[in-house]
Parts: structure tokens; C-alpha cells; sequence
């Protein structure tokens, strides 16, 4: 065995730590469109009740809250994508307990849970952009 | 022999298990019709609600339909396996894309249809307060100062929106008047309000929606829309005191009333009666109910609710008058009915 391919006694740290991050990034995506749905929710009704004459002030702040929503979702998805890495590998179930399938299995379930999240903000942003009165 | 006679009888037994079905249907077809039905509305708010029923009722069938089809197409028409490629357009086709598609469309489509069902009124208000169990009715029209009381009856202007406030005495009802619109609920202490546009002038019933109590299946009052100039008439009826009593029985009916302390509870607009426990009774006569929707108003029906009150309507308040004997029960009859 050669010095080259002596295993680095750190690497697997290393590696867990990875992990670690990206099973927090995967919870990233649901966090922003509960945020978003806690926003749209509370604003409203709070607007509604103590003044409803800024309601149409309250509607676009939601509705800018909603792009940025779906940026934040948008770019978490596009990091998941690559994580995944489907394309490369040709591997959509990453079955096996590996370090690397467990790295794209992951990426996999955060590209699920971005695209998730993106159809629950729009819909969640349905009713602030149909319901134009507090009525 | 033996195998005939079985087959006559599962025959007989198909026969009997059709005719059960078609009986069945038709029974079924019926409860969409009549006075009581969200399937047959006569108001705009009912018509929209009719129409939102049957398109998802519509999308329904069809989504059925696609996912039986294909559960019929995979295991019985076609048991070869699928390709991977198919196999993944179809999950994420038929899983996510159509889904969110028709999902977003009938949101779409439901939140277009909601601001309307709360349109506010044309003029007329109504404060309607759920009673156990029964129900306290006023009307104000616009610029009113004081309302025009009236108890278990609602009359609308036909073509006219009309705005309702509900509002309870002491536990949650549900005011729903199916053939003209939604249902909304009357919590004690805390006001909701509807608005409600009958179409054409007609005839229907409501009925309390929310359970309430021992009597809450007999909380129903008739609801009548007319032409606004012959519902402006009956207000103004409706708001004048009550006539005086004609004949000799309705004469006697109205001293027993006021001897049996029945204006404790009851007002009789014009008279000493000006108790507020229960129904106005000034223009009971011409109701077209009596007990919330549970008897006729004819005489026969007057002396029945008097003498067994609690035997029609199990846990209501007012005492039954039973022991009044039969003549004075039609007396009294007589004076109510005589209440136009």
C-alpha cells in the first residue's frame, strides 16, 4: 500500500460533517414555506383586524415575500440538483449505504422537498392574490 | 330439481336486489329536489355554490375514472413491466405536474368564487339570534331606528340582497337556508354575518346546522321571498300591533292568555304581554309554522303545542298547558290564530 492511497484519518470527519450540513439543508426548503405560509396568514389577518386600509400595502410586501421565497427555494433546489447528481451517475435510488449514496440520497430528497415547497408557496400565495377585500 | 330451484331463487333474489337499487335511486333523486335542497337552489349564492358542487363532483369522476383505468392497464390489459422511462414520466407526469395543474386550477377556481358569497346587502338587515330552540328574527330597514320584531319565519324581497346578522343566546347554532345559499354559524357574544339574494319569489325551509341541544332536529323556520312592493307590505303589517279579537271564543282566548301569565314570555305588540323569553307572538297567526318549523298553524295544531309542548318538542322551555281543559284550549287557539 502506498503512502498515496493510506486512508486520511480525518476524512471521514470530514465527511460526517458534510452530511450533517446537508441533512440541515434539506429542511431548508419546508422552513421558508412555512415562513412564507406563517407571513401570508398572520399579516393578513392582523391587517384585516387593526387596519384594514393597508391591506393593498400588505398584499405587495406578500407578494415580494413570495418572490424572494421562491428564489431562496429556487437556488436550495439548484444546489440539491447538483448534489444528487442523477444525471452522472444514472442512479435514482441510491441504494446502498454508502457514503456517496447517502451524499446524493439526500440531494434527491431535498430536490423533492424544494419542489414541494415551491408549489406550497404558490398556492399559498393564491388566495392573497385572488382575495383582493378583507371581506 | 334442486339446482332449479336455487337458480329461480338467485334470479328472484337479482330481481329483488334491482328493484331494491332502482327504488333506492329514485328515492335518492328525490332528496335533491323540494324546499330543503343545496341541489336546487333558487338563490345566487346557492346557484354558485350548486355549480362549484358539480364541478368537483365532475372532476372527481374523472380523476376516478383515469387512476381505475390505469390500475385496470397495468394489471390486467398490460402485466408486462413498464420501462423505466415510462415508469418515471408517469410519477412525475401523472404524480406531480397533472396534480398541481388541476389542483391549482379548482384552488383558482374556488378562491374566484369566495368574495361574493359575503357581498354586503342591498338595504335590508336582518339580525337573526339562534334560541334554544327557535329563532328570534328582527327586521331593520334602512335608516331604521328600531327593528320590527317577528320570530321563527324569515321573508326576503325577492331579487334583492338582503343582509343577515347572526348572532346566539347561549350555544353555537348554524343559520342554512340550502335553497338560497352557504351556511354560517351564531356564537353567543360574537357577531357573523351573510347576505342572501333569492332569485325568484318562492317558498322554502331552513333548518339549524349545528347541533344544539335536544330540540336541535325541530330548529327549522319557513323562509318566504316575495316582491319587494308586496314584502314591503307585509313589513309594514308586520310592524303595526296586533289586532284586537273578534269573535267571543278569541275574546275568552286572550283573558286566559293574560290569567295563565303567558305574556310573562310572549309579546303581543299593543297588549299588556311584553315578555321577551320567547317568540313574539303579535302576528302568529299568520305565520306559516308554529315551534320552529315543527307544526301547521292551523287550530288544531295551536291546541296541540299549548296543551303538550314538551311531548312535540323534548327539554323546550315553555311549560305545556295541559291542564287546561279543551274548551279553553280552543279558546285560546282561536285568539292565537285570530293574531294576524
Amino acid at each position: 500500500m502506498s503512502d498515496e492511497h493510506r486512508p486520511d484519518p480525518d476524512e471521514e470527519r470530514r465527511e460526517f460533517r458534510e452530511e450533517r450540513e446537508s441533512l440541515w439543508r434539506i429542511t431548508l426548503a419546508p422552513a421558508t414555506w412555512v415562513a412564507h405560509f406563517v407571513a401570508s396568514y398572520g399579516v393578513v389577518a392582523v391587517t384585516c383586524a387593526k387596519a384594514p386600509d393597508l391591506l393593498g400595502a400588505a398584499r405587495l410586501g406578500l407578494g415580494l415575500f413570495t418572490l424572494v421565497a421562491l428564489a431562496i427555494i429556487l437556488w436550495l433546489g439548484w444546489r440539491a440538483w447538483r448534489q444528487w447528481d442523477v444525471r452522472n451517475t444514472g442512479d435514482y435510488t441510491n441504494a446502498l449505504g454508502e457514503a456517496e449514496d447517502r451524499h446524493q440520497f439526500l440531494g434527491h430528497a431535498a430536490v423533492l422537498l424544494a419542489l414541494i415547497s415551491a408549489i406550497g408557496v404558490v398556492y399559498g400565495t393564491l388566495p392573497v392574490v385572488m382575495l383582493e377585500t378583507c371581506r | 330439481m334442486t339446482a332449479n330451484t336455487t337458480d329461480t331463487g338467485r334470479r328472484g333474489g337479482a330481481d329483488r336486489g334491482r328493484t331494491g337499487l332502482l327504488l333506492l335511486t329514485s328515492v335518492i333523486l328525490a332528496g335533491c329536489e323540494g324546499q330543503q335542497s343545496a341541489l336546487a337552489p333558487s338563490g345566487e349564492d346557492a346557484r354558485v355554490l350548486g355549480n362549484l358542487f358539480w364541478v368537483m363532483l365532475g372532476g372527481a369522476v374523472i380523476l376516478w375514472l383515469l387512476v381505475n383505468g390505469l390500475f385496470f392497464y397495468v394489471t390486467r390489459i398490460n402485466r408486462a413491466a413498464l420501462s423505466r422511462r415510462f415508469a418515471n414520466g408517469l410519477i412525475v407526469g401523472g404524480g406531480v405536474i397533472f396534480p398541481t395543474i388541476v389542483l391549482g386550477g379548482l384552488l383558482t377556481y374556488g378562491l374566484s368564487i369566495m368574495p361574493d358569497q359575503r357581498a354586503p346587502g342591498d338595504g335590508l338587515t336582518l339580525r337573526v339570534t339562534g334560541e334554544q330552540w327557535w329563532w328570534r328574527v328582527e327586521y331593520w330597514p334602512e335608516g331604521a331606528e328600531t327593528p320590527i320584531v317577528a320570530a321563527n319565519e324569515i321573508r326576503l324581497p325577492a331579487g334583492e340582497r338582503s343582509e343577515i346578522r347572526l348572532d346566539s343566546a347561549r350555544v353555537i347554532h348554524s343559520f342554512w337556508i340550502p335553497s338560497l345559499g352557504g351556511k354560517m354559524d351564531m356564537f353567543p357574544g360574537r357577531e357573523t354575518r351573510m347576505s342572501l339574494k333569492p332569485e325568484v319569489a318562492g317558498r322554502w325551509r331552513g333548518q339549524c346546522a349545528e347541533f344544539c341541544g335536544a330540540s336541535h332536529a325541530l330548529m327549522a323556520f319557513e323562509v318566504v321571498a316575495m316582491p319587494p312592493d308586496d314584502f314591503n307590505a307585509w313589513l309594514q303589517a308586520q310592524a303595526a300591533p296586533a289586532t284586537s279579537p273578534t269573535t267571543d271564543a278569541a275574546r275568552r282566548g286572550a283573558r286566559i292568555f293574560a290569567r295563565e301569565g303567558c305574556g310573562a314570555c310572549h309579546a303581543v305588540r299593543g297588549t299588556g304581554a311584553r315578555g321577551a323569553v320567547g317568540p313574539d307572538l303579535t302576528h302568529v297567526g299568520s305565520r306559516l309554522s308554529l315551534g320552529a318549523g315543527t307544526l301547521t298553524t292551523t287550530l288544531a295544531d295551536f291546541e296541540r303545542w299549548i296543551a303538550h309542548t314538551g311531548a312535540i318538542k323534548p327539554e323546550v322551555e315553555m311549560p305545556g298547558y295541559g291542564h287546561l281543559g279543551a274548551a279553553e284550549l280552543a279558546d285560546l287557539a282561536q285568539y292565537l290564530k285570530g293574531l294576524e
